[in-house]
């Protein structure tokens, strides 16, 4: 099997990294494209032994598993330019934030009948084998297809099937849970450091402490409420701190940071879904390296450039 | 003195007197007299006028003014008396204090060693907080030992006063604690119960009968809790279906920091617990 990925960023460099080292993939049965040479990523994956291109149809064409790992208002130029390379044994996987499956079967269905796609939502730590990933299959995707994906993804990290209604949840939760706690890290090395500890090592400390807690939980049949309880005792260090954790309203503030995520992510869509969105907001050499090597796209159609079908959501 | 058997007595051979007969004293009388565990006859309760003593004549006990009688004919002596009374009474007292008594302090803020100190040196002593709902039987009450109350008197003590709710021996400093959490916690529960049905009415409900749904609600999720065991966190995470109601509910009640204000005043009331016994 091979692998493909439009897009050679982070979290294609992340993926790749993963799989590789997982070994349920060689590097040279993977391949990358971007029109950008300069990213840091691509010489990464180059180190790594990936193929890499210039040319977003090489890689379709020697993949079986397709990932789409641009940014969500790249996906439609992608699709557009890469679709009449689609045949019938590729799997689409796009794991664009706030990308409806029906939107991609919609562009593709112009150039294949019957496209697999498959909706994916996953996060950094994949690049460590940490990740965690949800997928929803689209309309043409088989059991198989889902299986399939469901196992690279799980070399990489937890990896479960989800309705397709519930991504946008997962994006405010595990999505964007590491910028979480690196904010939180972040903030308890500080308090290691404002009490004497030396930077390195209250970085290493706090990261330990919640990979441990994380670890702990993760193979305990115990709520965390228990599990906290376990650590507070009476009148000690513990609990005097989770008073102030409280008084701050800590909780709060978590459930407050998924949510707005989560509602971004649907924002998001939605505008995609509504709007044309001019291609002045992408970066102008990106549009012109796309518009080199997909002649097919016109000049007048890409100066304004509904992002999905040309038949507008009705809301 | 020594002639005395320390064994725990049966109940019906048990004297139980009060000195001092307000409400705290009125509620652990009749859990004690509900559960059977004394026939009315053998309680006599003292205080100053009969203003509280004709309820304790009511419910059949013996009722005097006089503080030493109770001493006299009694072998489990309460002492019920306002805090600012005490010292006057055990003054008072003292004399008729031996070793076969058991005396057990509900004075809030006074300390067995100060007990210790104004009574005889052999007397058993015992110190216990209650709280409110002592008075129908669903109390939460602790207690601890002096220098020379045994086993058997905290047996005694606990398979007494477990008819009136939840009784555990604690070392002393646990007691200023259980004032914050629960002698005060009552009030916290009142507190919430009233706001919890002032929502309901602003939604559109009648205030009488929000307010017997809040109270029952209160019930029934601290029955739960008793029964089944579970960590409160665990059953709260059971009634939180995702997307629901009651988690976008919770959520509120962690923007306006419940829990820290909860735990603050625990604290506020713990800490003026042991000021006041300071004093």
């Amino acid at each position: 099997m091979s692998v493909g990925f439009i897009g050679a960023g982070q979290l294609a460099f992340a993926l790749a990294r993963g799989f590789t080292a997982a070994g349920v993939l060689a590097a040279h049965k993977i391949t990358a494209s971007s029109p950008d040479t300069d990213l840091p990523t691509v010489s990464g994956l180059r180190k790594m032994g990936v193929n890499f291109t210039v040319s977003n149809k090489d890689t379709v064409k020697s993949s079986d598993v397709l990932f789409l790992a641009v940014k969500p208002p790249i996906i439609p130029f992608i699709l557009e330019e890469v679709g009449p390379d689609i045949e019938p044994r590729h799997i689409v996987v796009s794991c664009a934030a706030g990308v409806t499956i029906s939107s991609i079967e919609k562009k593709l269905s112009t150039f294949c009948p019957t496209p697999k796609v498959i909706r994916c939502m996953t996060n950094t730590p994949v690049i460590v084998r940490e990740g965690a990933t949800v997928y929803a299959t689209g309309t043409h995707a088989d059991v198989e297809d889902g299986k399939l994906l469901e196992q690279l993804m799980a070399s990489v990290g937890f990896c479960t099937e989800v309705e397709e209604d519930l991504i946008d949840a997962v994006t405010g939760l595990s999505g964007s849970g590491p910028a979480y706690a690196f904010t939180a890290l972040d903030a308890l090395a500080d308090g290691g450091v404002k009490m004497g500890l030396p930077r390195r090592l209250a970085v290493r400390l706090g990261a330990q402490a919640l990979l441990g807690a994380a670890k702990m939980l993760l193979e305990s049949e115990q709520h965390p409420g228990q599990l906290k309880d376990n650590v507070c005792s009476p009148g000690g260090a513990t609990i005097h701190a989770l008073h102030f954790l409280e008084s701050g309203g800590f909780r709060s503030l978590l459930i407050n940071a998924v949510e707005a995520s989560c509602i971004r992510t649907r924002e998001l869509q939605h505008l995609a879904d509504q709007e044309e969105i001019s291609p002045a907001a992408i970066k102008k050499t990106l549009l012109d390296k796309v518009k080199m090597e997909s002649p097919s796209l016109s000049v007048a159609s890409a100066s304004k450039v509904s992002l999905f079908t040309s038949k507008s959501k009705k809301n | 003195r020594g002639a005395w058997p320390r064994v725990a007595m049966e109940a019906s051979e048990l004297w139980v007197g009060f000195v001092g007969a307000g409400r705290m004293a009125g509620g652990l009388v009749r859990g004690l007299l509900q559960a059977g565990k004394v026939p009315a006859s053998n309680v006599l309760a003292s205080a100053p006028s009969d203003k509280n003593l004709d309820a304790w004549r009511e419910l059949g006990c013996r009722t005097t003014h006089c503080n030493l009688e109770v001493v006299h004919r009694s072998t489990l002596v309460f002492l019920a008396t306002k805090p600012h009374i005490l010292p006057g009474v055990l003054e008072e007292i003292r004399p008729a204090v031996g070793s076969h008594h058991i005396v057990v302090s509900l004075v809030a803020g006074v300390t067995i060693q100060t007990l210790q100190r104004l009574l005889p040196p052999w007397t058993k002593v015992l110190r216990i907080m209650p709280n409110l709902p002592c008075v129908v039987q669903a109390g939460a009450m602790v207690f601890s030992r002096g220098t020379n109350a045994g086993d058997g008197e905290a047996a005694l003590l606990q398979s007494l006063l477990s008819s009136c709710g939840l009784c555990e021996e604690v070392p002393e400093s646990y007691i200023d604690i259980h004032t914050g959490l629960s002698g005060s916690g009552v009030a916290y529960v009142y507190l919430f119960a009233e706001a919890l049905a002032e929502g309901a009415v602003k939604m559109g409900m009648p205030g009488a009968l929000a307010s017997r749904i809040a109270a029952q609600t209160l019930l029934g999720a601290a029955k739960m809790l008793l029964e089944t065991g579970e960590h409160p966190a665990k059953l709260r995470g059971d009634v939180c279906t995702p997307g629901g109601t009651t988690i976008y509910a919770l959520h509120q009640l962690e923007k306006g920091a419940l829990r820290a204000t909860v735990m603050d005043a625990v604290e506020a009331a713990t800490n003026r617990a042991c000021d006041m016994a300071k004093n």
